[in-house]
């Protein structure tokens, strides 16, 4: 009888549970821009926590590079704007679960998250990989991070080729100032991040970083894209980003919003709005 | 680097000025850990209470549910909350989101209900049989004496205990952060990136630890205080 009793319970946590996943699927294939205007709200998956391009101030607010972009999109169509904090690891899952309407959270096209998501073209920014290292341990080659200790974020797609290609082992730090207090204390020889990343870090506090320097050759320059979800490849929320992405470019608005930021001109944003 | 005088006050005044959002966020672990106490005793109560039912139908289930919450990761339990439940139900017509924190709520509840089960049940061991038996002497029903004669006696010592088990919880609630709560850790670690002021690091985390510290001391002194008054009447 008590066994009997247990095998119903069970039964009804796993009937339960397949509810529960049903309703997380049934909502997901809602972003054209209809379904958008009809919510009223526009959600966006954003990064809190990546200074200039989406961070907090004081009041809690977030603002940056990107959030300029989102609120203009939202401006644009109409509606509210709501931004929902999103980590590496968890944006796409936000995406497919329909948490969110849009990715705009200094996401690099990989293979896989064009898989995972409609990948809108073309680019918003591009970002290579280098390191940022004290002047005096004269790195030159990637090579010469064989054996060294060198700092990186958590779920950041750069970290295999230098661990792999270069032998470098990584200490991997869930968020930048844990990364660099360990790269000041000397813990590690060299933080590997974006390179646009090391670049405003560099000219933010000339005086702080006076001993560092960004010494190799940037490698693996990648693009930052926005997404939508998988389901809506052919969506009409789709095309319009990719029309809005290439209005952005030829208008040189991505140039004026790099440059509010205080982000280092990057070679990809010139290249981009002479080619447009 | 020189840490000198003007530093110090730099970070303080840093410190401040980030105070009124991150003590916000320090509000929400305390709701989450309220919240997720009240959910846990009401469950443990009720699982504890089978876990010394005299039917095995009733007592084995209940006995594997405690053991099996009791000795789970928080951290896991936590995650699978997050990942299990959707981020909004659908009831009829009504669509009632479901925050993250509510799941971390929902998930932090599980170990509070499966600790405060095995509390239940060692409170009520723990009174001796005789108490049992006079009742039914008096022919109380099993109900009327749970009730009215054994959970009225067993309540005081299960309070330290209980207490212990909210301090450990409001201490736990930071895991909350790793599942994306905004909670005073997320906030900590935003706020530190938007400085982007490595030094802060240690003060900004210290100040954290001095907050959940305040929060927690006093009930760590009741606590203790509870345990010597009802020790001297066994």
């Amino acid at each position: 009888m008590p066994v009997r009793l247990a095998s119903f319970a069970s039964a009804l946590a796993a009937a339960a549970v397949a509810l529960l996943l049903t309703v997380a699927t049934a909502v997901a294939a809602v972003d054209d821009i209809k379904a958008i205007q009809a919510k009223g709200v526009l959600v966006v998956g954003v990064k809190a926590d990546y200074r200039p391009w989406g961070f907090i101030d004081p009041s809690g607010a977030i603002v940056g590079m990107e959030i300029d972009m989102a609120r203009e999109i939202a401006d644009k169509l109409g509606v509210r704007l709501e931004m929902v904090p999103v980590t590496t690891a968890n944006r796409i899952e936000f995406l497919r679960q329909g948490r969110i309407d849009l990715i705009l959270a200094t996401m690099s096209d990989t293979p896989a998250r064009r898989q995972a998501s409609t990948v809108i073209d073309p680019p918003y920014y591009a970002g290579g990989t280098n390191i940022l290292a004290r002047k005096s341990l004269n790195f030159q080659r990637w090579q010469e991070l064989r054996g060294r200790r060198v700092c990186a974020l958590q779920g950041a797609y750069y970290n295999r080729p230098v661990a792999e290609n270069w032998g470098a082992i990584i200490v991997a730090f869930p968020g930048v100032p844990e990364a660099m207090i360990d790269l000041l204390a000397g813990n590690c020889d060299a933080f590997v991040q974006d390179s646009s990343l090391i670049a405003s870090t560099l000219v933010s506090d000339p005086v702080k970083w006076a001993d560092y320097e960004m010494p190799m050759e940037t490698f693996g320059e990648q693009a930052w894209v926005m997404a939508v979800s998988a389901a809506n490849r052919e969506g009409s929320f789709a095309r319009f980003l990719a029309h809005l992405s290439q209005d952005w470019h030829r208008s040189g608005h991505l140039i004026a919003l790099e440059k509010k930021w205080g982000i280092p001109p990057s070679p990809f944003l010139k290249s981009m709005h002479d080619k447009l | 680097m020189i840490a000198g005088d003007g530093d110090a006050v730099g970070v303080l005044a840093t410190i401040w000025k980030w105070a009124p959002l991150i003590g916000r966020g320090f509000l929400l672990n305390i709701l989450i850990s309220v919240l997720a106490m009240a959910m846990g005793t009401v469950a443990g109560l009720a699982l504890g209470l089978g876990q010394i039912a005299p039917y095995a139908v009733l007592r084995r289930p209940a006995q594997i549910v405690t053991q099996f919450f009791r000795n789970a990761p928080w951290l896991v339990l936590l995650f699978y909350c997050i990942l299990l439940l959707p981020y909004q139900m659908t009831v009829g017509d009504w669509t009632v989101p479901m925050p993250a924190w509510i799941k971390a709520t929902i998930g932090l509840a599980l170990p509070v209900m499966g600790n405060v089960s095995e509390i239940v049940r060692g409170g009520i061991q723990a009174l001796p049989q005789a108490q049992w038996d006079s009742a039914e002497s008096l022919a109380f029903s099993r109900r009327q004496t749970l009730w009215m004669v054994i959970l009225p006696q067993a309540i005081k010592p299960m309070l330290p205990p209980w207490m212990n088990l909210y301090a450990v919880l409001i201490m736990a609630t930071p895991l909350a952060s790793i599942v994306g709560v905004e909670e005073a850790m997320t906030l900590t670690r935003f706020a530190l990136s938007a400085e982007n002021r490595s030094e802060l690091l240690l003060p900004m985390y210290l100040a954290l630890l001095v907050a959940f510290f305040a929060y927690c001391y006093p009930i760590a002194r009741w606590t203790a205080r509870l345990e010597r008054r009802f020790a001297v009447k066994h």
